[in-house]
Formats: structure tokens, C-alpha cells, sequence
């Protein structure tokens, strides 16, 4: 357990005018809905802090008993082809209850399970550079956030501390390191080479920093390497809300959680201000309202914005905390692509070095000045199970068999993510006139690459081939003309910022419009460097934990 | 490199915090189904399906092929399972391509339509692929897949040449 000072009791006086509260004290401090990495994080802190809270997720819980991490590809009814592993976390009701409209070809991951995607997930955490918070100062283009990394730094830490990362300090200022590291997952023959063909052309290859138990931790035991950590971690060796944060915040004796309750919509008092959540129970479709004195948004990107605009009223007719119109705009992600290569000097030797936990090692950013050289690249996290190139190889026949398992053993897997630019255009909105089967207006979804982000697409790319050459692999890229976008990590919807006008929310996730309402999910940032958003989102809601508290006390809010 | 010493545990035990369940078994390979019944192809289509993917990756010294993992089922079965507008494809390339066989031989035929790179050789190949590369066959005895096991301390790349 990390070492925590004592957190004097949550409640403050109540600064609540009883007139508006109608009479009716409401039940719960604090409303948190939806419980992934933000969701987690808020929950347990502030039930460690002494609030009552309730936790609203719309999935249910998946017992990691039920995951099917294990199974192999013939014991599953589509042999994995129809994601059968990741089914369970997307229930049907899910599906044509999103509308894309002239897009690119991007994909929001809206999964609906108790955890969120803390529950499917590949646990990369990467720490924001210094630059990365100030990219109008250092590059000329986009927003600086209100914040900076100094004022996250601490809560960098503390994440860290309190979920366990695998890693090590590199002393490159672009990727800033924490000071408490478990050991780092040692390099493959793959990644090796790797790094001996990069150092020539001046580009780091490091360990990966996850959210993945190398030594037991925090009564989760180590990771066993069996190389399916996107299909469901079935012993918590990765971090999950469900494996961490929910025993934590139910030990407090603090925590009510309510599974199956969809947010509809957020009603206000009399003075705009949010006084309940209407819930619609997945089970019995009723709905009911969930009061409390705050409320906090941890629903991701899409589904935030979609239930803000969704909260239309007399005084917030554009939505709630959307005065300034920005609730919904500003949508992005990251832009993807990938390469398989294969590495001659591994072909035809034993396999080995198959499992371990998906990418073991890092390529950061490298050239640090320039907005079209923001990107990374993961490594290896396609798995060594599939052949991906027999598909690619031209032939057939007793050759084409032998030549496919010559190669397996030198296959390595780069996959490139790049900044893209926040821009207003690129957006959710909601249609009033198509509802999902619970009678709430679906989001509908509009984005498109500019020519920065194709700048930034060519580059990568480009340099992916060129990484390729040194290795002098076998190489299939795939790249399209049009790049993909996003890959589970898009933000930027419900954006935060000093001026009131311009963004929805302050620094610490508190809407600029009203005071109980928070945003502590990837929608609240500002502007998206080409590092895994999730460290990012639960150090901001950590942060916006400790702000709730303080002002309760304060009797601010 | 040597196989990595691999470590079969049946429990996690102490260490398991509250709410995951302390039993921790991994999947041992279960048997493929004793009797496949056909959904979409007739039992003649499938006879000439199964040679044609026998073809596409035969079994060899190393290991069995298309024939022995039953990739003609998994054909059936994924097809079933699809649109019917791919079915109809399925159903009228394959019929194409057994009648050029009538006219030659199924090996003939294959290579003629490997020769053209029809659409429907990419999704005879395609199909192939993915039935034989996900059987039991396919992960185990031909590419001998080393990951899915329990290993307590993952060694890495040991030789002293890539260090």
C-alpha cells in the first residue's frame, strides 16, 4: 500500500442555499459516473477523503473468472476473427447507437463494463513532456492548457505510486520519468536488434513504462507473461479498476455502487445549478434520479459531451456547462498506423521470447521540434500467435507453408501514434432525432484529418521505412492514403482552458459554468500530445479529487 | 534460444487481492468438435473445397496440413455466418473453379487462378490462412507458438550477440 498522509473527514459546513436545494438534501456527496481510469481514480480518493459516493457505470461488472484471456483461437466459437474475446465488455445494446458523418476513418471505443477500458487495455503510461502543455508557446499552433506539467508533476507521481509501473528513468525531457519504478520487462531478440539499428539513426529505444506488475505489488501479484493482456487481465497484475481502486474505496465503507445505470441526462435546480442524475436502469429500463451535491463526469470523451449536450434546461439551453458552445468540438485522437517486419538474421530459428506482456520497449518522440515530428512508436503489441504475413506473401503450396514459419520467428511489429490537432470543426454532437434502445439521443460523430495531421502521417511513416531498411527486414507496411484514427485514445471534447469563452472547463475539471459539475476523463484535455492519454487522465482526476476536497472544506463548493 | 523453462501453476493464491477469484487455471487445448455438421456447403463442395485448401498449405514432413485441421469447416462455418452476398460469392467461385477442375485438375485450376490472382484465390487463400494458422495444427505443430503458458520470470533476449 503506498503511504498516504491522514485525510482529515470530507464534509465541510454545507454551504448550500437550502432554498434551492428544495427541501431535498440530497443523498450522495459526490455523483461519479462512469468507472475507467478517471471514474477509479475519483472514486477512491474521495471516498478515502470521507465522501459518500456513489458510482454510476452503465456495463456491469465481468468477474475476471469469466475473461477468456486464455482460451486459444479454436476453442472460441469465431476462432477470436469476431472479437469474441473482448465481446463481453461491448453488450449489444451498443451497437447503431453511434452515427459517424463525413469521417475519416477513425473509431471511438465506447465499452460498457464495470472498469471501463481500465479492463481492456494494453497499460501504457506515459507521462506529458513539459512542451506538451504549452503547444501555442513552443510551437505557434493550438491552445496552451491552463495547467502545467509542474502542477501535475506531483500527481504523476502519486498515480504512479498508487497503480505500479514497470519502467525506468531514461533522462529524455521529452518523456519526464517518476521516481518509483517496479523493474522494467526485459528486451526480446527483436527489440534488441531494434535498438542497435536505431542508435545510428539517433532514435531511443527504451522500456516500456506500463501499468503492469513486474514484482507483486499492492496485494496484486506479478505479471505471468502470457502475452494476451488485451483480452482481460484475469489476475490484476495490470491495473484495473475493478482489481485496485474499487477495494480501496469500498474498504472506506464509503463507496454505493450502482451498476447498469445509464446517464441519461443531468437535471438542475432552479438556480441551472446540477441537483440529480436521470438514470435509466439497463435491466428494468426504469428511470429514476440519483441526487447529490457534486457531480463528476468520467464517462470518456464521446459519452461525456454526449450526456452534457443531452442536458438541455432553461438555463443551460446548449447543453450543461456549455455556454461558451466548445461542449462537444474539439474532438481528437490519436492517428495510427503500423508495419510488420521481419528481421532476417531470427528467421528460421526455434521460436521463443513469444509471450511476455504484448510491448516490452518504447520509441519516444525523438525529434522534439517541429509539430509534424509528434510521434512514438509501441512496439510488438500485436502478439506472436497469428502469422500476419501469410496473407501478404504471394504463393501457395508447400513453399509458401515453409517460408511462413521461417519468418514468424523474426517478426517484429511497430505501430506508430502521432499527435493530432485539436480543431473546433472536428466534434460530437447529438441527434434529437435518433435514439439508442433506451430512448437517449445518440452522439454523432464528425471528423476529418487536415494537412498538419498528413504532415505529421508522411513523417512517421517515413521513418518507420527507414527503420525497416537499417534492420533490413522483410517489411509490410500498412499504410493507407488516408491514415485511421484514434485507436481508444481520443479526447478533447468537453476541452479545459483559462478563458471561459473559449473552453468548458478550468484547470482542475471544474465546468467554468457551474461549480458541482466535473469533467475528469480524456474529453477535458486541451490538446493531445502523441503519448497514452490514460496516466494523463488519472492524474488530472486525482488532482480534481484533492480540488473537491480542499473546497469542501473550504466550504467553497 | 532454448525453450524458456515454463512454469504451470493451477493457483495464484495469497497473492490475489479481494475480488479476483484466487483459481487461476489457464486453458489446456481442448479436443476440436467430434462431428462438424455442414451448414452452407454441400458435402460435394466441401469434398472439393477441402483439396483445393489441402493444396493451398499442404501437410509436409513438418507438419499436417489444411486437410487435418479441418479448414474446410471452419470455411463452412465462418461462410454460414456471413452475409448473403459473400455467400453467394463463395457459392459461385467455388463452382467456377470446379468446373475449370473438371475441364484439368484441381491443382491446375488452383494455379490458374493463383496465376490471374483472382479475387476468389485471395479468399480461398485468405480462409485458408486463418483456419489453419488459428487450429491447433496450425499454432502447435507447424509454427510451434511458444506464448499462452504461465512463466514466472521472463529471461528476454539472452544471447550475447544481440546484447
Amino acid at each position: 500500500m503506498v503511504a498516504r498522509e491522514a485525510i482529515p473527514p470530507f464534509l465541510a459546513p454545507l454551504a448550500y442555499n437550502a432554498e434551492s436545494m428544495a427541501g431535498t438534501a440530497p443523498t450522495y456527496d459526490v455523483c461519479v459516473i462512469g468507472s475507467g481510469a478517471a471514474g477509479g481514480v475519483m472514486t477512491a480518493e474521495l471516498c478515502q477523503a470521507g465522501a459518500k459516493v456513489i458510482l454510476l457505470e452503465a456495463g456491469q461488472e465481468v468477474k475476471p473468472t469469466r475473461f477468456l484471456t486464455h482460451k486459444w483461437p479454436y476453442e472460441l466459437p469465431f476462432r477470436g476473427f469476431r472479437s469474441e474475446k473482448q465481446e463481453l465488455f461491448y453488450p449489444p445494446d451498443l451497437a447503431n447507437s453511434i452515427r459517424y458523418q463525413t469521417s475519416d476513418q477513425v473509431g471511438v471505443d465506447r465499452i460498457r463494463v464495470l472498469g471501463g477500458r481500465t479492463v481492456h487495455w494494453n497499460a501504457v503510461v506515459l507521462r506529458f513532456a513539459p512542451q506538451d502543455f504549452r503547444e501555442r508557446s513552443v510551437s505557434g499552433i493550438e491552445e496552451d492548457w491552463p495547467i502545467s506539467y509542474e502542477d501535475l508533476a506531483p500527481y504523476y507521481e502519486r498515480v504512479e505510486q498508487t497503480i505500479g509501473v514497470c519502467g525506468q528513468d531514461d533522462g529524455l525531457e521529452i518523456l519526464p520519468a517518476g521516481k518509483h519504478y517496479l523493474p522494467p520487462l526485459p528486451f526480446r531478440c527483436s527489440e534488441r536488434i531494434l535498438k542497435h539499428a536505431c542508435a545510428p539513426l539517433g532514435i531511443p529505444v527504451i522500456p516500456v513504462r506500463k501499468a503492469l506488475l513486474t514484482r507483486p505489488y499492492d496485494r496484486r501479484p506479478a505479471c505471468h507473461h502470457c502475452g494476451h493482456c488485451m483480452d482481460g487481465c484475469d489476475v490484476s497484475a495490470i491495473f484495473s479498476t475493478p482489481g485496485s481502486m474499487l477495494p480501496k474505496a469500498r474498504a472506506t465503507g464509503n463507496l454505493t455502487l450502482r451498476q447498469n445505470a445509464l446517464a441519461r441526462e443531468i437535471l438542475v435546480d432552479g438556480e441551472g445549478r446540477p441537483r440529480a442524475v436521470s438514470i435509466i436502469d439497463r435491466t428494468t429500463r426504469k428511470e429514476e434520479e440519483i441526487q447529490a451535491r457534486i457531480f463528476v463526469l468520467c464517462c470518456a470523451t464521446v459519452e461525456s459531451a454526449r450526456l452534457l449536450l443531452n442536458s438541455r434546461s432553461r438555463q443551460h439551453p446548449a447543453g450543461l456547462g456549455n455556454s461558451s458552445g466548445v461542449v462537444g468540438r474539439y474532438l481528437h485522437g490519436h492517428l495510427t498506423t503500423n508495419v510488420d517486419a521481419y528481421v532476417p538474421e531470427l528467421e528460421g530459428r526455434p521460436p521463443s521470447n513469444q509471450d511476455g506482456a504484448l510491448d516490452h520497449v518504447y520509441i519516444p518522440r525523438f525529434r522534439t521540434k517541429g509539430p509534424e515530428n509528434a510521434y512514438g512508436f509501441q512496439v510488438n503489441y500485436a502478439g506472436y500467435m497469428f502469422p500476419h504475413h501469410a496473407k501478404r506473401l504471394p504463393g501457395y503450396g508447400a513453399t509458401f507453408k515453409s517460408q511462413v514459419r521461417r519468418m514468424q520467428s523474426g517478426y517484429l511489429m511497430m505501430g506508430g501514434f502521432a499527435k493530432v490537432h485539436a480543431r473546433p470543426e472536428n466534434r460530437v454532437t447529438v441527434d434529437p432525432h435518433r435514439t439508442d434502445t433506451y430512448g437517449i439521443p445518440i452522439p454523432v460523430v464528425e471528423f476529418r484529418f487536415d494537412d498538419q495531421d498528413l504532415a505529421v502521417y508522411r513523417a512517421m511513416n517515413r521513418t518507420m521505412l527507414e527503420i525497416c531498411d537499417r534492420l533490413k527486414a522483410d517489411t509490410f507496411p500498412n499504410f493507407a492514403d488516408r491514415p485511421r484514427g484514434f485507436a481508444s485514445h481520443e479526447v478533447g471534447t468537453v476541452r479545459m482552458g483559462r478563458d471561459p469563452r473559449t473552453s468548458a472547463l478550468n484547470g482542475f475539471c471544474q465546468s467554468h459554468d457551474v461549480k458541482n459539475l466535473f469533467v475528469t476523463d480524456g474529453s477535458s484535455f486541451t490538446t493531445f500530445p502523441e503519448k497514452n492519454p490514460t496516466l494523463t487522465i488519472m492524474a488530472l482526476s486525482m488532482r480534481a479529487a484533492d480540488y473537491i476536497r480542499d473546497q469542501r472544506r473550504k466550504g467553497d463548493l | 534460444m532454448d525453450r524458456r523453462t515454463a512454469l504451470h501453476l493451477v493457483a495464484i493464491g495469497a497473492l490475489a487481492p479481494a475480488g479476483v477469484d484466487a483459481q487461476h487455471v489457464h486453458a489446456a487445448g481442448s479436443a476440436p468438435a467430434q462431428s462438424y455438421q455442414l451448414r452452407f456447403f454441400t458435402p460435394e463442395e466441401n469434398l472439393f473445397l477441402d483439396q483445393i485448401m489441402e493444396l493451398i498449405i499442404p501437410a509436409d514432413a513438418h507438419s499436417p496440413g489444411a486437410h487435418a485441421a479441418k479448414v474446410s469447416y471452419f470455411a463452412d462455418w465462418m461462410i454460414s455466418h456471413s452475409p448473403e452476398k459473400l455467400q453467394r460469392e463463395w457459392r459461385a467461385g467455388l463452382r467456377q473453379l470446379r468446373e475449370e477442375a473438371a475441364n484439368s485438375s484441381p491443382a491446375e485450376a488452383l494455379a490458374a487462378a493463383a496465376k490471374g490472382q483472382t479475387p476468389f484465390f485471395t479468399r480461398l487463400k485468405d480462409m485458408t490462412v486463418d483456419g489453419y494458422y488459428t487450429s491447433q495444427i496450425g499454432i502447435h505443430q507447424d509454427l510451434n507458438y511458444q506464448g499462452n503458458e504461465y512463466v514466472v520470470e521472463f529471461p528476454g533476449c539472452t544471447h550475447p550477440e544481440h546484447q
